[in-house]
């Protein structure tokens, strides 16, 4: 494992707009006089951290900590309002599992769809084919299209194309927990793989023995700002010892 | 320059997305592509009937092809037209379409308007294939044209396209506009001379005379609408067979790039935040 810096996040500070109105007609905006009343909400404050090229890294917290927004920062999905975000390598992000697909296209159009869209060509995508297919056991159906498709081959198929071609970073929020047991075992090889290959993971989730199994260190974030960080058993264990004290806070209160 | 690198490093993923809509979109249906020469086949007829047959309106015939049909001449302004507007409608909502992908991947965001106009672009291409042979059959020797003609309509996508742009990020604030951009259209569409000859704006113009004391004319007025000169310059081509005149031709080209100019101004100053405003 290099020391080389795979994801620089530098200061990094994101806002949304929170509308309590918003006159997306043009009716509305006129006749209030103005497009929209906002206030700024906080997602990210000053999160300032270095991803190892290799490590796995998990990033934990509760429902709206941020993490996911930070996630989709490094996806280059978000744009922070300020500071910044390098990342080193090709980035491959899995926000939701078949997003690109069509629902028209079979199978099979939606993989080389897929592979384009994650910045592949063609050939790249036509060498690795036959083992998307495999991997996602869905053989059968590869030439129909994916709208007659049940959820769980859905995300097979979309698990399977996306993580076909080993990028240099991983991006993965919660998608360890789809199909069904099996699946979700071979996800987790497959990622194991990957990881053992030297790519760059980063994982969030809410399933903190996975994060503390799976990944080397961890951070954790709460309301947008960065409560601790370090090793994965560390910085999950803190994360469990908090969420209890709260429970129990909740409890006996 | 850099926008050109952008798309010609983004080149898979514009083929991946155009290919996508032009497969998508005729998939479960019988007639397939057919489909796209329904709707300006249907209005010349309309169009020929009411404006040929009912209203007599005379259309020059070619000069100097000499063909003298007016469902012809018709189909030389409607296509350009049809072309034009379902680029600039496809283009304008591509965003909020592929507001999945937006949200779930990175890629080049301005491959997602291209994309559309490239889909958009091939789908006509029956049309104008058809429009072809048509000429060919009515005695028009178009093909010597054919290269120039083909530049002309690739400058009106490239116009088409800057549009496009401009109010993809438009629509994003105010979905009105998509709706707005249907009136709109419907007005563009009469001001523009496609269902009847420019010569008759040209005679109404002289009998006015200059307006208000100026030495502006109705014809002058009219002209600004820069479909007019897309239109005129393809006629030429295609129906008369003959060089385009030059004023229109320059017109066309000065419209297509300050339309693109803009439309990437305006698109490349929204584009970072395209996921939040969707």
């Amino acid at each position: 494992m290099s020391t080389e810096v795979a994801i620089r996040v530098e200061s990094v500070s994101k806002t949304f707009r929170q509308f309590s109105e918003r006159n997306q007609s043009l009716k509305s905006a006129a006749m209030r006089g103005r497009i929209s009343r906002y206030r700024e909400f906080t997602a990210l404050s000053d999160i300032t951290m270095d991803i190892k090229a290799g490590e796995s890294f998990g990033l934990i917290g509760g429902n709206g900590s941020g993490k996911s927004t930070l996630l989709k920062c490094m996806a280059r999905i978000l744009y922070p309002n300020h500071g910044q975000i390098t990342t080193v390598g090709n980035v491959s992000a899995l926000l939701e599992l078949g997003s690109g697909f069509h629902p028209e296209l079979t199978g099979r159009e939606n993989v080389f769809l897929n592979g384009a869209i994650q910045g592949l060509t063609r050939k790249k995508v036509a060498a690795v084919f036959d083992e998307i297919v495999d991997f996602s056991g869905i053989e059968p159906f590869i030439d129909e299209p994916v709208k007659n498709y049940s959820s769980g081959m859905y995300v097979r198929l979309g698990f399977a194309a996306a993580v076909a071609i080993r990028p240099d970073i991983l991006l993965a929020d919660e998608i360890l927990a789809v199909g069904d047991f099996e699946f979700q075992a071979k996800c987790l090889s497959r990622m194991n793989d990957l990881r053992k290959e030297g790519t760059t993971i980063v994982l969030v989730s809410h399933d903190i023995h996975k994060v503390s199994e799976f990944c080397d260190r961890a951070a954790w974030l709460n309301q947008g700002k960065l409560v601790a960080m370090g090793t994965a058993p560390d910085v999950t264990e803190r994360y469990l010892g908090a969420a209890e004290d709260a429970a129990r806070d909740a409890a006996g209160s | 320059m850099s926008t050109l690198r952008e798309l010609i490093s983004a080149r898979y993923v514009l083929s991946a997305l155009a290919f996508r809509d032009i497969r998508g979109q005729y998939r479960s249906t019988l007639l397939g592509q057919l489909w796209s020469l329904a709707n300006p086949l249907t209005q010349m007829l309309v169009y020929t009937f009411v404006f040929s047959f009912v209203f007599r309106v005379q259309s020059a015939p070619g000069d100097p092809s000499g063909v003298d049909v007016y469902a012809l001449y018709l189909l030389c302004g409607l296509i350009p037209w049809s072309l034009f507007q379902s680029a600039v409608t496809t283009g304008m909502s591509s965003l909020v379409t592929n507001a999945n992908l937006i949200n779930k991947v990175y890629f080049p965001r301005l491959v997602i308007p291209f994309a559309a106009i490239v889909a958009t672009a091939y789908n006509s291409g029956f049309e104008f294939l058809v429009l072809t042979v048509a000429l060919l059959v009515a005695g028009s020797f178009v093909l010597p044209w054919l290269p120039l003609a083909l530049l002309l309509v690739i400058t009106l996508l490239v116009f088409a396209t800057g549009i496009a742009l401009a109010l993809s990020i438009a629509n994003l604030y105010f979905r009105d506009t998509q709706y707005l951009l249907g009136v709109v259209f419907q007005v563009w569409m009469w001001m523009s001379p496609i269902i009847y000859p420019i010569t008759l704006v040209e005679e109404r113009s002289v009998a006015v005379g200059p307006l208000w004391g100026t030495n502006i004319t109705l014809l002058d007025i009219y002209s600004v609408n820069p479909l007019v000169h897309f239109i005129t310059v393809f006629r030429e081509l295609m129906y008369d067979n003959r060089l385009p005149n030059l004023p229109d031709s320059l017109a066309c080209i000065a419209w297509a790039i300050a339309a693109l100019a803009i439309g990437l101004f305006v698109f490349r100053r929204h584009e970072k935040r395209l996921a939040e405003l969707l």
